[in-house]
């Protein structure tokens, strides 16, 4: 297949996706009320704890929102780019998963850009949030922070993009596996709120080597913001090594996906 | 048609069948079941591990030491269980499909068999509260009060039920004007966790802020009843706590019955 006409494709349906957003023009200010107040009640909930306690594991509410605002920034490139892979376990067990198989295009590639609804309004919110917090939290701006931002967001948005599509593959074998995803979004979601060294020593562990949420926002915060891991007492500077992660994690979750479908039967419909 | 129904005697039996049956429905969602005792116990997990971090580098205020926080926070989360469920959900769902129209047709009063179904999908899912409390424990210590203060706490809590019945309904009956109301009830959903209680005790809050919280419904939910199980509203303050959480169920279910009625007459004004 060649790569030509992928993105002939690719282009194709972001061309879908923008003209659905213009046509259902209600829609798109209702997700972004939603996404608003969905961020906006997390943040409060962080600044609401440190308006009452000063500090968290040496962390304050400014430096808590740059870290927060990276983790959006990643999370909504996810979002806007890849949410369609969380869908194969739903098109596993309505038997739409034979049609992806029989198509002459890569079935991951077309998992991802299957037409729906896709609104960029987390991704605007996200980097309105990223430069205010960048702003408030005095974070020092120089060459290696503009040259690194961009591939940190994007290396976070492959680890979210990596889990994802590791637990959709399981989905081949278990048919139902909401539970699992459940549990993952909090880590990924709710766990990444906080700096990594409030966690036991297994859990901190777990959010770095296996889940790796934590390169998402903890470390690389920890770097720019100049301050010391106290969670694994690693350099500052793996903070640096998130799109290498991103890169990595990708590449096991797309093998598992891959030895997945070789083994792939279908629900039988 | 709703004026001209005629008055019949009131029959318990087919709103226990009704409950019955929504129990029997929700037990097929074995998955979910499993999800959300799993998701008890990670953010149970989550919220110590805040609370102790909090707790350690500050000084802690004198009304909720960090065990009284923590059991404050498993107590809420198991309380959630119930609380976060939507049990008027089918109102909003049969008025956009028309289905309602049905249900007006049928010999019993529409409000109480929601209140029913409802009542026997909560009733089912308070049954989830027993293996999320013993596995919660085998992590975290809950403080247990003494029998009166449990007395009156799950006085509070189904007070605190009512006064979320009656804000899932008017949410719900508000389709009968918009159809669309699942965007609206999701933020609010959010804005409830937040500003009842559910996560941050609302006495920890700016004091600015705890003016305006605990004037709103939200903390008739879960606020109260937690304080009380917590000890924050001594004994001497039970009686104004619930008289409180009272008023809130009198005056939104006093809404939620306009509201019915003005929607229900709606009804009729389209013909169907």
């Amino acid at each position: 297949m060649g790569t030509g006409r992928m993105l002939r494709v690719y282009r194709e349906y972001w061309r879908i996706n923008i003209l659905t957003t213009l046509e259902y023009r209600a829609n798109f200010l209702v997700w972004f009320a939603f996404t608003f107040v969905y961020h906006g009640s997390a943040l409060a909930a962080l600044w609401i704890m440190l308006a009452r306690f000063p500090s968290m594991n040496g962390w304050d509410f400014r430096q808590m929102a740059f870290l927060y605002a990276l983790w959006m920034v990643a999370h909504a490139l996810h979002n806007t780019f890849f949410s369609s892979v969380s869908d194969v376990p739903d098109h596993v067990r309505d038997g739409e998963f034979d049609r992806l198989l029989v198509r002459p295009l890569d079935t991951l590639f077309q998992t991802i850009a299957t037409p729906g609804q896709v609104f960029p309004d987390e991704l605007i919110l996200a980097l309105a949030t990223f430069v205010a917090a960048c702003i408030y939290s005095g974070v020092r701006i120089d060459l290696v922070f503009v040259l690194f931002v961009p591939l940190i967001a994007i290396g976070g948005a492959l680890i979210d993009l990596a889990m994802n599509l590791a637990i959709s593959t399981t989905a081949i074998w278990f048919v139902r596996v909401d539970a699992l995803r459940w549990i993952v979004a909090q880590l990924e979601q709710e766990f990444t709120r906080y700096p990594l060294g409030i966690y036991s020593r297994a859990v901190r562990i777990l959010l770095t080597f296996v889940c790796p949420f934590a390169f998402i926002n903890y470390f690389p915060a920890t770097y720019f913001l100049g301050k010391t891991d106290g969670a694994l007492g690693l350099p500052p500077v793996v903070g640096l090594l998130t799109p290498a992660i991103g890169i990595v994690f990708v590449a096991l979750a797309y093998a598992f996906w891959r030895f997945g479908l070789d083994r792939y039967q279908s629900v039988g419909h | 048609m709703t004026g001209s129904l005629p008055r019949r005697r009131f029959r318990l039996a087919p709103y226990v069948a009704l409950a019955s049956r929504a129990m029997a429905r929700e037990a097929t969602y074995r998955f979910d079941v499993f999800g959300s005792v799993a998701s008890v116990l990670v953010r149970l997990y989550l919220l110590k591990m805040v609370w102790s971090a909090l707790y350690a580098h500050n000084v802690s205020p004198a009304q909720l030491p960090l065990h009284a926080i923590i059991t404050y926070s498993a107590v809420a989360l198991l309380m959630g269980l119930v609380m976060d469920i939507d049990q008027t959900r089918a109102l909003h769902d049969r008025l956009h499909d028309g289905t309602i129209a049905t249900d007006f047709l049928k010999p019993i009063s529409v409000p109480l068999g929601f209140f029913a179904d409802g009542t026997g999908e909560v009733l089912f899912h308070a049954a989830l509260i027993v293996p999320a409390l013993v596995l919660s424990l085998l992590f975290v210590h809950i403080d247990l009060p003494s029998a009166a203060t449990l007395a009156v706490f799950a006085l509070s809590f189904v007070l605190g039920y009512l006064v979320g019945f009656w804000i899932n309904f008017i949410l719900n009956c508000s389709a009968f004007w918009t159809l669309e109301v699942s965007g609206v009830q999701l933020i609010v959903t959010w804005l409830t966790d937040l500003l009842g209680g559910e996560i941050i005790p609302l006495v920890i809050f700016p004091l600015a802020l705890q003016k305006i919280v605990f004037v709103l419904p939200f903390a008739a939910m879960f606020s109260t009843p937690l304080l009380i199980y917590v000890g924050v509203i001594p004994p001497a303050g039970w009686a104004a706590a619930l008289g409180v959480q009272l008023v809130w169920v009198l005056v939104l279910g006093g809404v939620a019955t306009l509201l019915w009625r003005a929607g229900a007459h709606r009804i009729v004004v389209q013909g169907g």
